[in-house]
């Protein structure tokens, strides 16, 4: 309920601003005559996957004795296909463009439907290994068949589980971004990691660029940019003098990513690259004081400056291109 | 709040929901432009994106100012204790008059800086006030706890009341439940403080006397409030005796009473709390007493687990997911055979929402929540130099 807008609604009709016909269900609306549920029915449906997701986990990893390893592959499987058929059934045709949701449960019921043949194929490979040696291309193998779903049914959602899905084959957990990044913090992660960053940021590139499912762009190059940045800022803890290489490429990184977003608009990308280029400046400074007090007066100062050159970047940054 | 940030509050809301209208294509841009027009915005405002890096760098700057400063006049100086409490205080307080200067003065709103330094300022004012709460009694008496919680709901409420941030206000009802747990009884206050107040709260979050900050800052205590009336009921902080430890650390956990009628009175109310709150956002249409209903809801089926054993926990997490999928799937269906999509003011279309935020934070919940474990990734030993070593057949290294 919102009386301010209430109010303002016949205020507007009068005045010949709001279309006539358009009133009445804006003011229930602004009344509270009228409420949506849309957010909690998506809310509760990620709810029910995560919970579905979860017990198919258990029941996997608890029960294998007692069921049989071809009972659970089955049902699995069966399960899967039925999420998916109905997936199928009521999409809509292929387009590389936008194409809105049938219905409010699309997305999740699509997402339920991967997760769960993602679930079916790495129980097949660790119970019949039809791979063999080549066990490891299992990660890759569901990236791909996700991806492709991701596509051909558009969902931004199952695109980023695809994208995460082939930055895990590389050895790199994008959900601990943060935490614990890597597998075991080795060399060949963390360069897996910046690579796969590149990767992601280059195929939002291409997407935009082809305007084939140009809005994934968005997902692709975000979590492009985290990947670089986190693999970057998980080098800061290497002996020697190597950090300061990952720092000052980690600088490079986002005084580049800040300029490109700042000249194209881009919001978001402008934050990871500030923060990731100041975080790294930082890095280099602290390394070089000695005293706590300088360090106090360095970040009052930057932070300050940065205060100020944010005010002038966000009153640019409004400006139409 | 004053008058002339009230009064763009109001305008702010109205220019919102025409954003929100124009996005769902209830009306055209001409029609945007002119509503924005006769609802003109004197405040100056940034974008989500530099709100956050606003209030970051603004906390950052803050607190090492305050570092610097203590350590260029006050550390070296063998300045007695009590100028850590006086000093935190008085950097809060200047923080406080800078606050008021960019809301009022500066005309600033939702602009990351006028947060970052009102919560900046609280918490400088509230460790100074806890210091001497501390230093008062002894620091181990729960009275200089107590004394702590009930200047934070103080503060809390002022800042709500001046500034019109919500969360301050969630946060003081939240100061003052912790306040009363320190009373005799003081469950019992957790039970009542929000019975009494509920009916008050949601005339206040409808009128039109307030600005909507303000609304939703009754709202927000509506929330805390609603939350502390389950914790206070439930049969696992009843157990446990969670209240009775907040308000007395020392006594350590153990039932709130041993009497075994107020054992099943807590049993019958963890379940039926839930129901009623869910029954009230069904009749009402509030927003809180959903959200609250849900996530108690939940709560109270988690703890029906702990207590009484059903089934394997995989058949629950399956069968629990696939009657919510299937709720959601009837609720739709319901909802959307009605006329015009809705029955008895609900619809499960969307109005007014900003969809592109919506998928954004779903995307996030995706990648975070359901990407799969990596695949450990072995490493080739690296050369370390340093010579090598004889060996093998039985020989060794050394000679």
């Amino acid at each position: 309920m919102n009386p301010d807008v209430a109010n303002a609604i016949p205020k507007l009709v009068e005045s010949g601003l709001l279309p006539r016909r358009e009133a009445p269900r804006l003011l229930r609306a602004a009344r509270g005559g009228l409420v949506t549920v849309h957010d909690e029915l998506r809310v509760l449906l990620y709810l029910g996957v995560l919970l579905i997701t979860g017990g198919v986990g258990l029941l996997v990893e608890e029960n294998l004795d007692r069921i049989g390893p071809v009972a659970i592959a089955i049902v699995l499987g069966l399960a899967a296909a039925a999420v998916l058929v109905w997936v199928a059934r009521v999409s809509p045709p292929f387009s590389w463009r936008e194409v809105p949701s049938p219905n409010l449960a699309f997305d999740y019921m699509l997402l339920l439907g991967v997760l769960l043949a993602a679930a079916d194929l790495a129980y097949v490979e660790v119970r019949f290994t039809p791979l063999g040696a080549n066990w490891t291309w299992h990660l890759l193998i569901v990236a791909v068949l996700t991806g492709i779903a991701a596509f051909r049914f558009d969902s931004r959602i199952v695109f980023s589980l695809a994208l995460s899905t082939f930055a895990a084959w590389r050895g790199v957990a994008v959900s601990r971004i943060g935490s614990s990044l890597w597998n075991g913090s080795v060399d060949a992660v963390r360069w897996n990691a910046i690579a796969c960053g590149a990767l992601f940021a280059v195929l939002g590139l291409v997407l935009l660029k082809t305007g084939r499912k140009a809005h994934f762009e968005p997902v692709a190059v975000h979590l492009g940019w985290l990947l670089i940045f986190g693999g970057l800022a998980s080098g800061w803890g290497e002996a020697g003098s190597v950090w300061i290489f990952y720092t000052v490429g980690l600088l490079l990184c986002g005084a580049g990513l800040a300029a490109a977003a700042y000249r194209f608009r881009r919001f978001p990308l402008f934050a990871f690259g500030v923060i990731g280029g100041y975080a790294a400046l930082s890095r280099l400074i602290a390394e070089a004081i000695d005293e706590l007090i300088f360090g106090c007066l360095w970040f009052f100062v930057t932070a300050a400056l940065l205060i100020f050159g944010l005010i002038a970047a966000q009153r640019r940054m409004k400006e139409p291109l | 709040m004053r008058a002339d940030a009230a009064q763009a509050d109001r305008n702010a809301a109205v220019r919102n929901a025409a954003r929100s209208w124009r996005k769902a294509g209830a009306i055209d841009e001409a029609t945007l432009e002119a509503i924005e027009k006769t609802v003109p915005d004197d405040r100056v405002r940034v974008g989500p994106v530099f709100r956050v890096l606003l209030f970051f760098f603004t906390v950052l700057a803050a607190n090492a100012l305050f570092g610097f400063l203590w350590l260029l006049f006050f550390e070296n100086a063998g300045s007695e204790d009590v100028v850590i409490g006086v000093a935190a205080i008085v950097f809060g307080l200047a923080l406080a008059v800078l606050t008021e200067l960019q809301i009022g003065r500066f005309k600033r709103s939702q602009g990351g800086m006028e947060a970052a330094t009102s919560l900046v300022a609280l918490g400088y004012l509230l460790g100074g006030l806890g210091w001497f709460a501390i230093k008062s009694f002894d620091q181990s008496d729960v009275k200089a706890i107590s004394l702590l919680l009930v200047e934070a709901t103080l503060l809390f409420a002022a800042a709500a009341w001046r500034w019109g941030y919500p969360a301050y206000a969630g946060a003081a009802a939240a100061a003052l439940l912790g306040a009363a747990a320190h009373l005799p009884f003081g469950r019992v206050f957790w039970i009542v403080l929000p019975l009494l107040a509920a009916s008050f709260l949601l005339r206040l979050a409808d009128s039109e006397r307030l600005p909507p900050a303000h609304r939703d800052s009754c709202q927000a205590i509506l929330i805390v409030s609603l939350v502390g009336l389950y914790v206070a009921v439930h049969l696992g902080s009843f157990e446990s005796g969670l209240i009775e430890e907040i308000g007395n650390p020392a006594r350590g956990a153990g039932p709130a009473s041993t009497s075994d009628l107020l054992w099943w009175l807590s049993a019958a109310a963890t379940g039926l709390v839930p129901v009623v709150l869910l029954a009230v956002a069904v009749r009402t249409r509030r927003y809180p007493f959903l959200f609250v209903g849900l996530g108690t809801a939940a709560a109270s089926l988690i703890t029906l687990r702990f207590y009484v054993h059903l089934a394997p926990l995989w058949i629950l997490l399956t069968v629990s997911g696939i009657a919510l999928v299937s709720l959601v799937f009837i609720l739709r269906r319901y909802l959307g055979s009605g006329p015009n999509k809705e029955r008895g003011g609900f619809t499960a279309e969307p109005l007014f929402e900003d969809l592109a935020r919506q998928r954004l934070l779903e995307v996030g919940a995706t990648v975070l929540s359901f990407s799969p474990e990596a695949r450990t990734i072995r490493e080739e030993p690296r050369f370390t130099g340093g010579g090598g070593e004889f060996g093998g057949g039985g020989s060794s290294g050394e000679f």
